[in-house]
């Protein structure tokens, strides 16, 4: 629908409860004629919030309306710049369908087609029926009926879910770089997740995508690395913006990057063109020479090439160019292939270890740690009493992988076979933050196991499909009305703060997850959310104190006023990696890994799916640039440039199966169906269909998304945590594109 | 008089579409009628696994020999004299889009809903205030660039493959170096 003042004034009656429209507020004046003097306007220093690298922007705010968005100069993130989803942040903003007050449900049948019967509800109230829920839960039940579903929280949320003893805890992380994460700190001791581009001679990109992204900070490392006359590498089974980038592109099967790299790792070894300096001084090489050698002399070029239709000598060539080049760098970190197939664990391993061979671990050209501030968390701020110990049994299965149960996130892709299979009837209450249903592999699933829950909270800024299956729903305030401190960590050589300044009036009666959190934390844990002289945590003060310890201001108004903090320290690279060996080396060969089951060194695994004869296609799935995952295809200005999905085919499957340009076509794969218009494209393997993610939004509530496309993840496959153990996927992979498909026209 | 044009470096473009929605959110421009004043253009070339992608951020490229200008019946469309902008009179327009018709550059648009031909104004608003365009000034890999004609016009090849209208005297000109050579 069309946005006209008029329109809105219409959407906002629509949506009843939603929101009354008020003839003075922010919106209207948003939406009024153009004033192109922008008079009395300012210019406020703040922080992106769309995806975690939160670039610098500089917001015009004239009357209290946030006019314009830009880049704000100097930031190591964005460097001056903003990608299309950022320079759009007004309209995430000022969305008509914005969730206004807390609202209650009155229809207690739930699902996506059901009306709440909304009922608008004060905070008070909101909030002392929540916390009487929680606490009549966790009385008859256990703390382990309580699930949180949540983006990685912020510190007074953590000690809230601690303080009450949370076991079944979901975090965007487990689909994001969890098996990253995990890796890392048994190789090289921690977070090498930063890359240093713009200084690398060679880069290797397996399914790394995060150009097509538009991640800013990732996209202008590759233009200043080919400026600079590196040369990339991108094995892909689709032609993407990071191809075009690249100076090679490789057509590669889905989900067998992992036999290239063990090749490539085995010719760099046998060939002794590793770098022998950092090897030798800085990882455990020496000690287990022969095994590693005896392990890898199995994966030859040969061999890869049939799996992966890479040919043997391109293999062969570029891990010779890539251990020649004296500075290579193999990213990971995230979707596309920390979280796709079930094998991505190992694969992240040899990623690992090329990277260790080519000795630029925390090394200029390679992956580094990040160099920044520390900012104390609530806990080192006013240290807590002691937590609860969790007792409880996970629904998620994730006390099986002994890798993933180290870290304080848990498992995606076993959540709803655990809610409805595993664990019925286990999970009596539920809390969602800004978390969408579409980010699961088979929502239906996920959407049956959310309608099995007693009592569900919502908390969001738009009513997305799972705010339609709360009881109560909370509304989140969102990045431009509140405040924070933002370290750099992404490009990250010296370390960089910006203030995250509120620029914008609140609009109506939103509020943040630190709100919520100590207002439930007063109702139900009233301990852990005092100050040691026993007065309530205030959270602007608990920001100031952050500030100050950080060595950034005297207090938020003072860092505020900077906007930026810095250092610009010299880099000195790292000898010493906490990786758990004896002698503080990075690890080809992890022995805690084999200690808790896995392997030491990463073996060949196939994908879980491969191609049958009633599914004889790949199916594969992106998050195209102008949209970030499921969350923003409400906003007017990105939905006008992309409002719904298609099912991408390459011409010559199209032709052999007589689809046309823009006809029905039905999608089917082992546990759903999907039918959407197709489109022919010459990017995508003649063996494949490609599905864009984020579409396929069921909410009526949601002007601009609802009803528009289909959900990518209706064809993938949801798993149990057998299966994931059965795989030896013990980094937790999600498999979020691990499925096989069949097309057909639709007359 | 001093004016102004882009350059273009599509091998730095990453379909971010920064310099798209900047202009949208700068210019207020009606959203979901299909009214785009700047928009990255994408065009494949070649056949599976043998396959390129272009990609061109494009505009109205405010011509030295507007040919909107020309045909216009009403001369509702000018050259600003202090700039050189390409603008539309919206009080002297009487919409018979001959204008959109004979653009090379498909840069005009009929906006249905508020009844009036658009285009990009080269933002000269921001530039009477010393500012960039909103396009130029967002874009994260600086593969379009804004500046004086009098430089712009000599750093680039006016030519680009699949790129037609040069004889309108576009202020655009395309970087064609290519990277240096991988190692």
């Amino acid at each position: 629908m069309s946005l006209t003042r008029r329109n809105l004034f219409r959407l906002s009656g629509a949506a009843g409860l939603l929101g009354a429209a008020n003839p003075l507020s922010a919106f209207d004046q948003f939406f009024r004629a153009a004033d192109p003097t922008l008079a009395a306007s300012t210019k406020v220093t703040t922080c992106c919030g769309i995806c975690s690298p939160a670039c610098g922007l500089q917001a015009t705010v004239q009357d209290g309306v946030v006019r314009f968005i830009e880049g704000l100069p100097n930031d190591a993130h964005g460097e001056g710049h903003l990608c299309g989803k950022g320079a759009a942040g007004a309209q995430f903003l000022y969305d008509p369908d914005r969730l206004k007050y807390p609202m209650r449900r009155t229809n207690p049948k739930k699902g996506f087609g059901e009306d709440p019967g909304w009922e608008r509800i004060s905070w008070e109230q909101a909030l002392d029926t929540i916390a009487a829920k929680m606490k009549e839960t966790v009385d008859a039940y256990g703390t382990e009926s309580l699930l949180f579903v949540t983006l990685p929280s912020p510190d007074l949320w953590a000690r809230f879910m601690n303080a009450m003893g949370v076991v079944n805890r979901i975090d965007h992380i487990d689909v994001c770089f969890q098996t990253d994460r995990i890796v890392q700190r048994y190789t090289t001791g921690g977070k090498t997740w930063c890359n240093d581009f713009e200084n690398s001679k060679y880069i290797l990109l397996f399914g790394w995508d995060l150009v097509a992204k538009a991640k800013v900070v990732y996209a202008n490392g590759i233009v200043k690395a080919r400026g600079n006359g590196a040369k990339v590498v991108h094995f892909s089974p689709t032609y993407t913006t990071t191809s075009r980038m690249a100076s090679e592109w490789h057509n590669i099967n889905p989900g067998t990057d992992l036999a290239v790299a063990l090749a490539m790792i085995q010719v760099i070894l046998s060939e002794q063109l590793y770098n022998k300096e950092f090897v030798d001084n800085f990882t455990n090489f020496a000690q287990y020479e022969s095994q590693i050698r005896a392990h890898f002399a199995q994966y030859s070029p040969a061999w890869a090439a049939g799996i992966s239709g890479v040919p043997a000598a391109d293999i062969q060539r570029i891990a010779r160019e890539f251990a020649a080049s004296g500075g290579g760098i193999v990213p990971a970190h995230k979707k596309t292939l920390c979280a796709n197939y079930m094998n991505a664990t190992q694969l992240v391993h040899a990623i690992s270890i090329l990277n260790m061979l080519a000795g630029t671990i925390d090394r200029p050209g390679g992956r580094y740690f990040p160099r920044t501030y520390s900012v104390p968390g609530v806990d080192a701020v006013y240290p807590p009493p002691a937590y609860p110990p969790k007792s409880g049994r996970r629904v998620d299965g994730r006390d099986k992988l002994p890798l993933v149960q180290e870290t304080d996130t848990g498992l995606f892709s076993t959540l709803a076979d655990g809610m409805l299979n595993k664990f019925p009837d286990m999970i009596k209450f539920a809390f969602w933050n800004a978390y969408t249903i579409l980010a699961f592999p088979n929502p239906k699933t996920m959407e049956q196991a959310m309608a099995k829950v007693d009592f569900t909270v919502v908390m969001d800024f738009i009513p997305t499909d799972t705010v339609t299956m709360a009881d109560i729903v909370l509304p989140s305030a969102m990045y431009l009305e509140t405040s924070d401190v933002v370290v750099r960590d992404y490009n990250a050589k010296y370390p960089q703060a910006v203030a995250r300044a509120a620029v914008a009036t609140p609009i109506f009666e939103t509020r943040t997850a630190g709100y919520v959190a100590i207002e439930l934390g007063k109702r139900l844990c009233p301990d852990y959310f005092k100050t040691p002289d026993g007065a309530w945590i205030n959270p602007n003060t608990l920001l100031d104190e952050k500030v100050k310890r950080a060595g950034l201001g005297t207090n938020f108004a003072d860092f505020r006023a900077k906007g930026i903090v810095e250092n610009r320290a010299a880099f000195t690279p790292r000898t010493s990696f906490a990786t758990g060996d004896a002698n503080n080396k990075c690890q080809i060969y992890v022995p805690q890994f084999a200690a808790r089951g896995a392997e030491a060194l990463p073996l060949w695994h196939p994908k879980r799916e491969m191609p049958t004869e009633h599914y004889p296609l790949y199916y594969l799935t992106f998050i195209p640039g102008i949209h970030k995952r499921n969350t923003t295809q409400n906003n007017r200005i990105l939905n006008e440039i992309m409002p719904t999905n298609a099912a991408i085919l390459n011409p010559a499957l199209a032709a052999r199966l007589n689809i046309r340009e823009g006809q029905m076509v039905l999608v089917r794969s082992r546990v759903g169906q999907i039918g959407l218009p197709a489109h022919l494209s010459e990017t995508v393997r003649p063996d494949a269909v490609m599905v864009a993610h984020g579409f396929g939004h069921q909410s009526r509530l949601l002007g601009a998304a609802g009803g528009r496309g289909v959900r990518d993840g209706d064809l993938v496959p949801e798993a149990s945590i057998d299966d994931f153990v059965a795989a030896g996927n013990y980094g937790g992979a999600s498999c979020i594109m691990d499925a096989v498909c069949s097309v057909e026209p639709l007359s | 008089m001093e004016s102004y044009g882009w350059l273009l470096d599509p091998k730095r473009c990453i379909e971010c579409r920064a310099c798209e929605t900047a202009c949208k959110q700068w210019n207020r421009v009606d959203i979901g009628v299909g009214v785009r004043y700047r928009q990255v253009r994408m065009k494949e070339i070649g056949v599976f696994p043998n396959v390129r992608m272009q990609a061109l951020s494009m505009a109205c490229n405010h011509c030295d020999d507007p040919l909107c200008m020309k045909v216009c019946p009403v001369k509702a469309i000018t050259r600003r004299a202090q700039d050189g902008f390409v603008v539309i009179d919206q009080a002297k327009c009487v919409q018979c889009r001959q204008c959109a018709d004979f653009c090379p550059h498909q840069a005009i648009t009929w906006n249905a809903r508020a009844s009036r031909m658009e285009k990009c104004t080269g933002c000269f608003d921001r530039v009477e205030e010393g500012l960039q365009p909103a396009c130029a000034a967002l874009c994260p890999t600086g593969a379009l660039q804004w500046g004086k004609w009098s430089e712009i016009s000599g750093m680039g090849s006016p030519s680009w493959e699949g790129f037609v209208g040069e004889y309108t005297k576009p202020h655009l000109r395309f970087v064609t170096d290519p990277y240096p050579s991988g190692r």
